[in-house]
């Protein structure tokens, strides 16, 4: 639902709307090991949360080693909680990893 | 003694063990057992104010489908091999995903993650325990389905499920998260199938509506416990509001605190302000965006004056009540009309609207709460002191300012004789409130994480004296709040727990019960 009051469905409206809906490991609301479509899905879903916030320092852009990412990820730090082989296994966390390694500056060249 | 394993269970050989770990391997294979140090980490990492090594798992196994979780089940009772199930694990400030003693084997539940039926006419959902808030929340959105979920602050990385089980709670009209669940089904530690309420009865189509089923009502047994492992868990879920409107009040003293409840009490209970409202600390409020250290050079307890500088300064008050108006247009006129002249009448109180706050960090993260958002900026909090250390202490308060007062003043006295800061936030029930105090430590420092234990301990003991009960805990203190509650009730849990578990094989330990 988009935060705008205007555009959002009126009760009446929700009277009408869909049946019941089922779902098995649907992939675009697919997220744990095994399910991520890539690594950026698992920035978005996981790190932006706290990365591109500010409640973390920028993480992207930084020539940080593939394998700190790995690291912090796995054992958390101080403040940021570790993330479980079921929440990114370890080839998706590679990946990740690299993948950040590289990455440009949030802001800069794309 | 040098071990294969960095922990073991206790009163397990390292031979029996083996033999455990071979047998859970062959039902989940080799990739969804951990044992090496180096995936248990994920496993191990605490925030509680009590050493690593209390808390170090001696395994993770993480089943797909309640059929593994049966068999894991019937290996943890041939070889006495205890378990502690998580959902998404993210109990941080409770215990986070470590077992509440030594040598137990994490139960990983995050590779169940079926969101298993929503329906949009009755507003019901039943997924299973690794489902995130976020992955829920996208599903919603992605099929148009126009339900507000309701989250805790930590949101996007926690899930339903762990957090009603643990008997959390969020920010919206549903709140009260245990009391808007529905329906479960249970694991039981004999391995059978349990469906609580209607969904016990074969082709019924009733779990996800009425909750009382038939005979006892069981759901609440296998919240904060450990009799059972809940494999599906059904919930209500809110219509969207044609308007959502969000406010806040701000007030200037630390004793308007009685006011502000004595106000907002009458307009909770008769649900003009329908939601779980907060009524945020000055600290809570600063230490989400600033770091204590620029702001005090000390190491103790941040003065009263300093705050209050702080508070003028950041233009924040010294309490700050978050609350929302849901309905159409109309609706929220009237309910805002109303709210407007008694905070008037009330004397006290700045009333400010999202248009008049502006672009303020922690108005949008206390309005996206509100109507079941993704949004984690309350980590910030863990920035204010910084080193990682954190447990929630939550005694539960009636909804009277004298008290609330009385509570303020007994937590702060007693994190000021140890030198930490009170930060904190009411929650409000329809009657009650949780207070919710966030003892905020370096737990890189050994001497403040031994204040911190020493304090958290005095907390306990003195609010437990002056008989106020905590409503959660996290997994150092759960035999000390178990006592609080008397005798009694300890004992019964106990039977229970026989009746139920002979071998004692679910996170023993549990709310301090034990077989
Ligand atoms: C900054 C911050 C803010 C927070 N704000 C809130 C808040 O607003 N409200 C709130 O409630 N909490 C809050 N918390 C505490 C905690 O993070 C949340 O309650 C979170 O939802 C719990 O983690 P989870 O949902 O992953 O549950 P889990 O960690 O999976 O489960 C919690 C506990 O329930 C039991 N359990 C889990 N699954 C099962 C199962 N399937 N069967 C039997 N028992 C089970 C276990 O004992 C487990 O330890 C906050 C924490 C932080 C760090
Ligand atoms: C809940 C919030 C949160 C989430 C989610 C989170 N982090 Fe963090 N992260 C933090 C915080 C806070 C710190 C700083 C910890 C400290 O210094 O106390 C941090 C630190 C880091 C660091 C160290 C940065 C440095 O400057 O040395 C890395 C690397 C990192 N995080 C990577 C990640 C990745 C990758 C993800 C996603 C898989 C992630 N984080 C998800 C909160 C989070």
């Amino acid at each position: 639902m988009k935060p705008k009051a205007s555009s959002r469905a009126t009760i009446t409206m929700m009277a009408a709307a869909v049946a019941v809906l089922s779902v098995w490991s649907h992939p675009a609301s697919a997220q744990v090991a095994g399910q991520w479509k890539d690594p950026n899905h698992v920035y978005a879903k996981i790190c932006s949360n706290c990365h591109d916030i500010g409640v973390g320092p920028v993480i992207k852009g930084r020539n940080l080693d593939p394998d700190y990412y790995f690291q912090v990820v796995r054992h958390g730090m101080r403040a940021m909680p570790a993330f479980r082989p079921t929440d990114v296994d370890d080839a998706m966390l590679h990946r990740l990893a690299e993948t950040l390694s590289k990455s440009a500056p949030p802001g800069g060249p794309k | 003694m040098s071990s294969k394993y960095i922990a073991l269970p206790k009163g397990v050989s390292e031979k029996s063990f083996d033999a455990a770990i071979k047998e859970y391997r062959a039902v989940l294979g080799e990739a969804n057992v951990f044992t090496d140090s180096e995936h248990l980490a994920s496993y191990s990492k605490i925030m509680i104010p009590d050493i690593t090594e209390n808390h170090t798992p001696s395994a993770a196994i993480c089943p797909a489908s309640v059929e593994e979780v049966q068999a894991c089940v019937a290996i943890c009772n041939k070889y006495k091999v205890p378990v502690w199930p998580i959902s998404t694990g993210r109990n941080l400030g409770y215990g986070s995903a470590a077992p509440c003693s030594r040598g137990q084997v994490v139960m990983d539940l995050r590779r169940m993650n079926k969101i298993i039926e929503v329906d949009a006419e009755l507003g019901t959902a039943l997924v299973e325990p690794g489902v995130t808030f976020q992955q829920l929340y996208d599903y919603l959105q992605e099929h148009k389905i126009p339900l507000w979920l309701s989250c805790p602050a930590p949101s996007a990385i926690a899930g339903p499920l762990g957090n009603a089980v643990d008997r959390g709670v969020g920010y919206t009209p549903y709140g009260e998260h245990f009391m808007f669940s529905c329906g479960m089904e249970v694991v039981m530690p004999t391995g059978e199938v349990l469906k609580t309420g209607m969904g016990s009865l074969p082709n019924s189509n009733t779990a996800q509506v009425f909750k009382w089923g038939y005979g006892p009502y069981l759901d609440g047994i296998f919240t904060q416990s450990n009799y059972g492992i809940v494999t599906k868990m059904g919930f209500w879920l809110m219509p969207a509001p044609p308007a959502f409107k969000p406010y806040v009040i701000r007030y200037p003293e630390e004793t308007d605190i009685v006011d502000i409840v004595e106000t907002l009490r009458p307009l909770r209970m008769a649900m003009i302000i329908p939601n779980a409202v907060v009524i945020v600390h000055a600290l809570w409020e600063l230490g989400s965006f600033l770091k204590r250290s620029e702001h005090y050079p000390g190491t103790g307890t941040i003065p009263d004056s300093v705050v209050k500088d702080l508070v003028k300064k950041h233009k924040v008050g010294m309490w700050n009540v978050y609350c929302g108006l849901y309905g159409s247009p109309e609706q929220n006129e009237v309910n805002w009309n109303i709210i407007q002249n008694v905070v008037k009448a009330s004397g006290k109180g700045e009333l400010l609207t999202a248009e008049q706050v502006g672009d303020d960090p922690v108005f949008k993260y206390r309005a996206d709460l509100m109507q079941g958002k993704m949004n984690t900026a309350e980590f910030g909090l863990y920035n204010w002191r910084g080193g990682g250390g954190s447990a929630w202490f939550a005694p539960v308060s009636q909804a009277r300012g004298s008290e609330t007062l009385k509570q303020m003043d007994m937590a702060k006295r007693i994190l000021g004789k140890y030198g930490f800061d009170y930060v904190s936030e009411f929650i409000v029930g329809w009657r009650d409130m949780h207070h919710i105090v966030d003892l905020l430590y370096d737990r890189t420092d050994p001497a403040q994480l031994e204040a911190a234990r020493a304090c958290f301990d005095e907390l306990l003991t003195e609010f437990s004296k002056a008989g106020y009960g905590t409503y959660r805990v996290n997994t150092a203190f759960m035999d000390k709040v178990a006592d609080t509650y008397g005798p009694v009730k300890r004992e019964i849990n106990r039977k229970i727990k026989r009746a139920l578990d002979p071998n004692g094989i679910i996170a023993p330990g549990k709310s301090g019960i034990w077989n």
